[in-house]
């Protein structure tokens, strides 16, 4: 009896990995050469209605978006989508719908901004302090609706939503001539960050680029390995697969929600960082805005991979970049919109619909391989 | 699926490499062109606002004619960035339009920026003081065309309540509110005025009827019975929630709104338009580069000069002309000082 | 799963049993008859006449219904409403489907009261409105997929009466199960399903259940081996006093645990009998430190854990095999490997500090496969794409191979077949011989009575009887998990059952049949 099971085994020890990871290489290009085509098609239907030429307009995006300084821009429009992104998909990796990223970087920005303008600390130390705030507060936004969420049960997309009104609203507040900020012709903004605390940048024959990239690389690493290589990673991607399966496994789910939506805020406070130290250096009425919600469609792009999030941001300061230059062309400035959506739609389709073949594949292998055996075993049945 | 989409991350990274790298080197500035004519960037809301991009526009339109100049309009979208702005001014400007036109204070520091670029090219902005020695900045006087309207509205009220919507709380908003409350209370003391705001910092405000649609609704609701909005393209909507209440009145903002044809089915319950002459003064600009003579530096359009006025279209202010008047030379002598921030 | 040859004919008026080992094919083949999978080839035929069903909706049209093993009920709905539910266009939504509803109750006994609510019906008074409810539709051949897994022996004879009075108004019934000794005894034809290929047709009469068990699993069935006590006298788990109140979904606090108290000593078997529903998935959950008990004391090993986390409670040596692996036992979307991590993320060899050690985790995983007979093609395949048994083949593994001091077993042969079910007895005997403690919980009363040292029978969240597994039957067993007798039972007629319980599951089943 005890030998028995040995005899049985045999299915794991043979080699068909091997057509497995083709089969694999194949689904992973099929998917993103699908969503490509889909998307191109959509697009070309969308030009050809309004009368526009879809082929004359993707040669301009081709071609004005390769030009140098439009690749300077895209980097630089990429930064803060990437930090963005990372912040929901920290969320989305345990299943928790991050619709707040946009809230917590404004305030963050916004108080990181009251601070680098009323303190004249040593660059370094300065730019470090300044990240440090916006890193706090963010995660106190985001924690707020983590510990709603755990303690009173409101779900994070409703109380997410509702503080990025509430952000909205201090920011406002706030954002006044006499409270925290200063008048400067018809724009107000907190007072300015001093020279010494702005940011690296990285120059190129164009204009630079902002040197924020470093930490938007480092923190792209770091999401990675804290995600896919530690403990604490594992724990969170279980909750976000199966909140029961991970009670059961010992996971403390409710820390898990409040800890990973801190997380998220720490990353989202971010997000406004390369505009504040590298552009602006200070938080005014023109500080950017929507950046949260741009997140929200690179982390569905890049499937909540580092690297996919990183080519998603990419694409979106592309689309941005060349869209400006559709309109430029008399094109209607909306299409790049329609384009965006209907990339990450057609993603997002593309991705689940190999996904799902994937898998019926791979049980049909399973099946197969069972089959195979019993066929042998029935001969010798029957024999 | 995570390796699977790893992967898939690998080759595009590669891919999207191997083009960046043919691409080095050149840039998209480095085509340039002949005078093209007027080059003009709204702010969001687009040229059919009804209201303050589409002043700007009627500027534009009088060069086309009495000039013979060729123009080109591009719109801002929502949720913009620096780099947006520079990319819009600087495309325009390379392909050779001249001079080329930032509507609203957002376009104040790309058109610092962009201008230094391109020397041998006029700017202008409008509602901001942009410095660079080929700039024109044009400023108006809206508290004091505001005060008028305030005055206007104290007059017309029949429950002494009257009302205020900005699109976005910003410091050029918040000189309409100024010059509005001021304007009510000084005619009758006991006018209560109620300043609302669609969005605290988001140029959204600007372009979002449905909001300003619901936000006259509820002044409505509260027996306010004359509201003056300024909030671009959102005006629309207030404009249309107040027609329907009888015996209610809107006052526009920048276009004579009782004039605009998308307005016209609710004109009758528009009282005036507080006239920001956007106009005049991006006309005024295009007409000094075609003559060689560029306007540059700071240029304010005051209440004095035409800069802003009150729309008579309709007739609604008859009536009222008198107190109005009276009220306009007390500014323009100097009696009454307009603030130009509310007070508190 | 894949099915490829497969042959069935069901002679109409009869109930033909389909039995094989979980993941041989059997529930494709139900999809397939019931239009919800499409066969790649072959043909499907009904009264002579060629079919090809592309919805469920096709299938009930040639009056094929199916129970399935999940019911399908609005709890807060009649059982009348239920029934009519989505068939209104049959009999309308009054008078006409109540009288339906009655005719159709009585000319099969079913016995159904339509206007209780479904919520207060028990599992077996639910089964009849689901069989009811295809029958409704017109169904002249039911598909019942294991129909007598929710069921204590009581409801089963019930159940086969029902069958037999749909036979006897020539009905024909599918009945989908791997219980032999209830196959034996109620089907008038056996297929037998292995690796998705009939490989035997039988009439009941012909086959033994050693015979038939035999037919499922492809081989010689292991012998029963003789009973040796290894129950030693230190107390590896002790529960006192153990107390816990929940809210119903009427906002109700009743205690579902209430007053629990035993002890498991090292290489001991306690288990736990009770008809599902009583608290013994409380019980468990309190052990893990799922659920926070408001009173009593949990000693494992010596030490106080009732307050310790779970993860606290699985280092300190709790293996889990729960009740259902899908929700609390799998990611399924996860590869194998990761399900190998999956509870012992802090341990050996999975991590180290802070660290995951991936290569060790899929090299263990390997072990695992090959040492636990997980048949796979792969660890890097997702735990969705494996069969039942294999699943729980895997969770056996992984919770074994870190040499837990008490495993906290639950229903841990449901669902699986023959084959694996042995192969994990095996494994929890092996276990226990080297001082494993084991609770045990279980429906399959063969199984409890076979692999138990000590039997325990809640009722209404207390423990309210005790039995020696070496003379109960499991109908004795049966009314005192109803709630009919409590305190020491005796075995009363006398008859000794002793050496067949060394032997758990179907393979004694057969012996009594009904």
């Amino acid at each position: 009896m005890k030998e028995q099971p040995r005899q049985q085994t045999a299915v794991a020890d043979r080699p068909p990995r091997k057509k497995i990871d083709k089969d694999k290489l194949l689904l992973a290009v099929a998917a993103p050469v699908l969503a490509i085509v889909a998307a191109l098609a959509i697009t070309s239907v969308i030009f050809l209605t309004t009368g526009d030429d879809p082929f004359r307009a993707f040669s301009i995006m081709v071609d004005y978006g390769s030009k140098s300084d439009s690749q300077v821009v895209i980097i630089n429009k990429a930064i803060p989508y990437f930090l963005s992104a990372l912040a929901v998909a920290i969320g989305f990796r345990m299943n928790l719908f991050n619709i707040g990223v946009d809230g917590q970087y404004r305030i963050a920005a916004f108080f990181a901004a009251v601070v680098g303008g009323a303190l004249a600390l040593p660059g370094f130390l300065q730019i470090a302090v300044v990240m440090i705030v916006a890193m706090l507060v963010g995660a106190v936004w985001s924690g707020i609706a983590g510990l709603l969420k755990t303690t009173r049960g409101v779900s994070e997309v409703i109380s997410t939503i509702m503080l990025n009104s509430i952000a909205a609203a201090i920011i406002g507040y706030f954002l006044h001539e006499g409270r925290l900020a200063v008048r400067d012709g018809n724009l107000i903004h907190t007072e300015p960050i001093p020279e010494a605390a702005h940011f690296f940048s990285i120059p190129t024959q164009e204009d630079p680029v902002n040197g924020f990239i470093v930490v938007a690389v480092v923190v792209g690493f770091l999401y990675w390995y804290l995600l896919g290589r530690t403990r604490f990673g594992f724990d969170l991607r279980t909750v976000g697969r199966s909140e029961e399966a991970a009670r059961a496994s010992g996971v403390g789910v409710k820390r898990m929600v409040v800890t990973s939506m801190v997380l998220s805020g720490v990353v989202a406070g971010l997000v406004g960082m390369p505009t504040l130290l590298g552009e602006s250096y200070n938080y005014g009425t023109d500080f950017p805005t929507g950046i949260g919600f741009t997140g929200i469609a690179i982390a569905l792009l890049g499937r909540n991979n580092a690297v996919g999030m990183a080519l998603g941001a990419l694409l979106w300061g592309f689309l941005e970049r060349t869209g400006g230059r559709l309109e430029f062309e008399g094109y209607a400035q909306e299409i790049v919109g329609v384009m965006q959506g209907v990339i990450v739609l057609c993603v997002v389709i593309a991705y689940e619909l190999v996904r799902r073949y994937g898998l019926k594949a791979q049980q049909r292998k399973v099946g197969e391989q069972l089959a195979a055996e019993a066929r042998t075993d029935k001969a010798e049945v029957s024999a | 699926m995570r390796r699977v989409t790893k992967i898939a991350a690998a080759s595009i990274a590669s891919a999207a490499l191997a083009f960046t790298a043919t691409a080095c080197g050149e840039s998209s500035t480095e085509s340039g062109g002949q005078d093209k004519g007027v080059g003009l960037a709204f702010d969001v809301g687009g040229r059919d606002d009804h209201s303050f991009n589409e002043s700007a526009a009627r500027g534009v339109d009088k060069a086309k004619k009495e000039l013979g100049v060729d123009a080109k309009m591009m719109t801002a979208k929502n949720n913009e960035t620096e780099a947006d702005r520079e990319q819009r001014l600087s495309q325009l400007a390379e392909a050779g339009y001249n001079p080329v036109i930032g509507v609203g204070f957002n376009y104040e520091k790309s058109i610092t920026k962009v201008a230094k670029d391109f020397p041998d090219t006029t700017f202008g902005v409008v509602d901001a003081v942009a410095k660079g020695k080929n700039i024109d900045s044009m400023v108006f006087s809206e508290h004091e065309g505001s005060y008028l309207a305030g005055v206007a509205a104290a007059l017309k009220t029949k429950t002494d309540k009257v009302g205020f919507i900005g699109g976005t709380q910003n410091a050029l908003i918040r000189k309409f509110e100024a010059g509005f409350i001021q304007g009510v209370k000084e005619t009758k003391k006991d006018v209560k005025v109620v300043p609302e705001y669609l969005y605290p910092n988001n140029d959204k405000g600007f372009n979002d009827p449905a909001a300003a649609k619901a936000k006259a609704k509820g002044m409505l609701d509260r027996d306010i019975d004359v509201i003056y909005t300024a909030a671009g393209q959102s005006g629309a909507g207030s404009v249309e929630s107040i027609a329907k209440k009888k015996g209610a009145w809107a006052i526009g903002v920048d276009s004579d709104q009782y004039l605009q044809p998308g307005l016209a089915q609710y004109k009758e319950s528009i009282l005036t338009s507080m006239m920001k002459n956007v106009d005049v003064a991006v006309f005024d600009l295009i007409k000094s580069v075609e003559e060689g003579k560029p306007l540059t530096g700071t240029n304010a359009y005051l209440l004095k000069d035409g800069g802003v006025r009150l729309a008579k279209s309709g007739g609604n202010i008859d009536d009222i002309m008198p107190q109005i008047e009276e009220a306009k030379e007390k500014i323009i002598s100097g009696e009454i000082k307009v603030d130009e921030q509310p007070k508190g | 799963m894949a099915n490829h040859d497969i042959d069935i004919t069901v002679r109409r008026g009869t109930v033909h049993a389909l039995v094989g080992e979980n993941g041989a094919g059997k529930s494709t083949l139900m999809k397939i008859l019931y239009g919800m999978q499409k066969p790649d080839e072959g043909s499907i035929a009904v009264d002579g006449d060629r079919v090809s069903f592309g919805s469920p909706a096709d299938a009930i049209g040639r009056g094929i219904g199916m129970v399935h093993q999940h019911f399908m009920l609005a709890d807060n709905l009649t059982v009348a409403e239920n029934v009519v539910l989505g068939a209104e266009k049959l009999y309308g939504i009054s008078g006409r489907a109540r009288a339906k509803i009655m005719e159709l109750s009585e000319a099969y006994g079913l016995n159904v009261r339509p206007d209780l609510l479904v919520e207060d019906l028990g599992v077996a008074d639910r089964q009849r409105v689901e069989i009811l409810k295809v029958l409704y539709r017109g169904a002249r051949t039911l598909i019942l997929d294991e129909p007598t897994a929710v069921l204590v022996p009581q409801e089963v004879d019930a159940l086969f009466d029902n069958l037999r009075e749909l036979k006897a108004e020539g009905l024909t019934v599918i009945f989908i199960s791997h219980k032999l000794g209830e196959v034996l005894s109620v089907a008038d034809d056996i297929t037998v399903i292995r690796r998705g290929t009939t490989v035997a047709s039988v009439h009941p009469s012909e086959v033994t259940p050693k015979q038939l068990a035999e037919l499922m699993v492809g081989s010689e069935l292991p012998s029963p081996e003789t009973r040796e006590s290894t129950v030693t006298d230190t107390v590896m788990l002790d529960v006192d006093g153990l107390h816990l109140s929940a809210t119903d979904s009427d906002g109700v606090v009743r205690a579902v645990l209430d007053g629990v108290s035993f002890g498991i000593r090292k290489g001991e078997v306690l288990g736990i009998a009770g008809v599902e529903g009583n608290g013994q998935a409380e019980l468990v959950e309190a052990v893990m430190g799922m659920r926070d008990p408001d009173g009593g004391r949990i000693t494992l090993d010596g030490d106080d854990i009732s307050r310790a986390s779970t993860r606290k409670r699985r280092e300190d040596g709790i293996g889990y095999i729960p009740e259902d692996r899908h929700r609390h036992g799998l990611l399924l979307e996860a590869p194998l490997w990761e399900n190998r991590i999956l509870g012992h993320v802090t341990e050996e060899p999975n991590s180290r500090g802070g660290r995951l050690d991936l290569k060790a985790a899929r090299s263990d995983t390997a072990r695992i496969v090959r040492d636990y007979d997980v048949r796979t093609p792969g660890i890097e395949v997702t735990a969705a794409s494996l069969s039942g048994g294999n699943q729980q083949k895997l969770i056996v593994g992984r919770e074994m191979s870190h040499h837990p001091k008490l495993l906290i077993a639950a229903h841990p042969t449901r669902g699986v077949d023959v084959g694996a079910q042995a192969q994990i007895w095996d494994q929890i005997r092996e276990a226990r011989r080297e001082g494993l403690a084991v609770l045990l919980i279980s429906a399959d009363l063969d199984e409890l009575i076979g692999l138990s040292d000590t039997l325990r029978v809640m009722y209404r969240g207390r423990l309210v009887a005790d039995a020696d597994p070496a003379t109960i039957t499991p109908e004795e067993l049966g009314s005192a998990m109803t709630g009919a007798a409590s305190g020491h039972l005796e075995h009363e007629d006398g008859r000794d059952t002793a050496q067949d319980s060394d032997q758990p599951g179907e393979q004694r089943d057969g012996g009594d049949t009904r």
